[in-house]
């Protein structure tokens, strides 16, 4: 009987990929993020 | 001219601030402590052996000191390249800290240097040494510095009142902030090519093929986080010479600061990220070395890109001060671990600096101040328009 083999990303590049593409999700949030109007100024003390 | 010169050569205001009274006996100490290093050689003064050649004057004064004077080219692209006009007052002040870094840290090289006078022959011809990334960094620091003073010295120009001089100068801004914005991609990233060949004695979790791009991104935000300490210090301290315009306006500035410093940590932190999981390096993390690294990763590079983040997003100017702080500290720590901390890790016989290293390293770091404050007491660098004054 065939047995499966499991696909080890940690063996692969397929962490790798993962990661890039975390990257770029999370980078066009950060820039949205950072480009939307700012809140309320908290301290300006001086 | 001369009188005006030795005029201006006086020393002003109260002689007994704090600052003085600590930084003139370290000074005067590390001037006696150099005697002896010149004299008696490296051996007389350092813990420097033929194991580790390289101390804390390399690591910390050399490799550190240019990272954190990376604010210079990045705030002269944005402001001559970008165009983007918000910055321009800023840029005297943030040039002048380029090139006393420049002059201080990477001069700090010829004492680090067993026989100092050789550090001109890549300049002269005896024994160019091409082959060497050591030669890139010595014609790099030069024309660099050069670059520098063109770019400040409409400046100097002001003070002494050559008014045509100063036409003259300003028309070569443009080409010079070109000049030195290339000059810094190279020796920033340079830098951490001098490592790339000491693959078996640095740590595999500070290690990589990619140190260069490394060492420039990093350098992009510890200058972005070094112009936001020192602007915050300067605005402290130099509070007279700056019209209140300028106060309120900077404001603005660091919450801009804080935005790229941000999104360059994030890249950075990405990076990092990415180099670790290529390299398969999970099994390093479970001893010391790895919580160490994880403490610089994660607490002076993630925590802070987050907290410049949200500093921006809130307005809070107190959030991204803090992180300007930590992004520094990160710098600073990943820098010696680099150079000195990780090098020879597996060595019994660990380095460290002794106090005269300690007192020197600290005598470059005082007189930079003592010179910078010099200038800025007497140049118009807080100005951007010289008809303002």
């Amino acid at each position: 009987m065939d047995s499966f083999t499991y696909v080890n990303i940690f063996e692969t590049k397929g962490l790798e990929y993962v990661l890039l593409l975390c990257f770029w999700a999370l980078f066009v949030y950060l820039v949205r993020y950072l480009s939307s109007p700012a809140k309320k100024r908290k301290d300006l003390n001086r | 001219m001369v009188h005006f010169v030795i005029q201006e050569m006086k020393p002003r205001g109260p002689w007994l601030t704090p600052f003085n009274i600590i930084s003139i006996p370290v000074i005067l100490t590390g001037l006696v402590i150099l005697y002896f290093r010149f004299v008696y050689g490296l051996g007389s003064v350092t813990n420097l052996s033929q194991d580790t050649a390289w101390g804390l004057w390399l690591g910390f004064d050399v490799v550190t000191g240019v990272a954190l004077a990376g604010g210079a080219y990045v705030i002269t692209f944005v402001v001559y390249v970008m165009k983007v006009e918000k910055y321009h007052s800023i840029v005297r002040v943030t040039v002048l800290n380029g090139l006393l870094a420049y002059s201080f840290y990477a001069g700090a090289l010829l004492l680090d240097i067993g026989r100092p006078w050789h550090a001109f022959n890549p300049y002269i011809g005896n024994s160019f040494g091409f082959s060497s990334v050591l030669f890139l960094i010595c014609w790099h620091f030069l024309l660099y510095m050069v670059a520098e003073f063109i770019e400040f010295s409409p400046v100097v120009a002001e003070w002494l009142h050559w008014e045509k001089a100063r036409r003259i100068l300003k028309r070569l801004t443009l080409t010079t902030v070109i000049l030195g914005i290339t000059l810094s991609l190279l020796h920033q990233s340079g830098l951490g090519a001098l490592f790339l060949m000491a693959k078996p004695k640095i740590h595999p979790l500070w290690w990589s093929e990619f140190l260069p791009i490394l060492f420039f991104v990093s350098s992009i935000y510890a200058g972005l986080a070094m112009i936001i300490f020192e602007g915050t210090v300067s605005h402290k301290v130099f509070r007279d010479l700056i019209d209140p315009k300028s106060h309120h306006s900077f404001d603005d500035i660091i919450f801009g600061l804080a935005k790229g410093a941000a999104i360059g940590m994030f890249v950075y932190y990405f990076l990092k990220a990415l180099l670790f999981i290529h390299d398969k390096q999970w099994t390093l993390i479970s001893d010391g070395w790895g919580y160490w690294y994880l403490l610089e990763v994660i607490g002076f590079v993630l925590v802070p890109g987050f907290m410049f983040a949200f500093g921006f997003r809130n307005r809070s100017l107190k959030t991204i001060k803090v992180a300007a702080v930590m992004a520094l500290l990160g710098v600073v720590l990943n820098r010696l671990n680099v150079s000195i901390i990780s090098f020879n890790w597996y060595s019994q016989a660990h380095y460290y600096p002794s106090w005269q290293e300690i007192v020197v390293t600290l005598t470059v770091i005082f007189t930079e101040i003592w010179v910078f404050r010099w200038v800025v007491t007497r140049m118009p660098v807080f100005t951007s328009d010289h008809r303002a004054r």
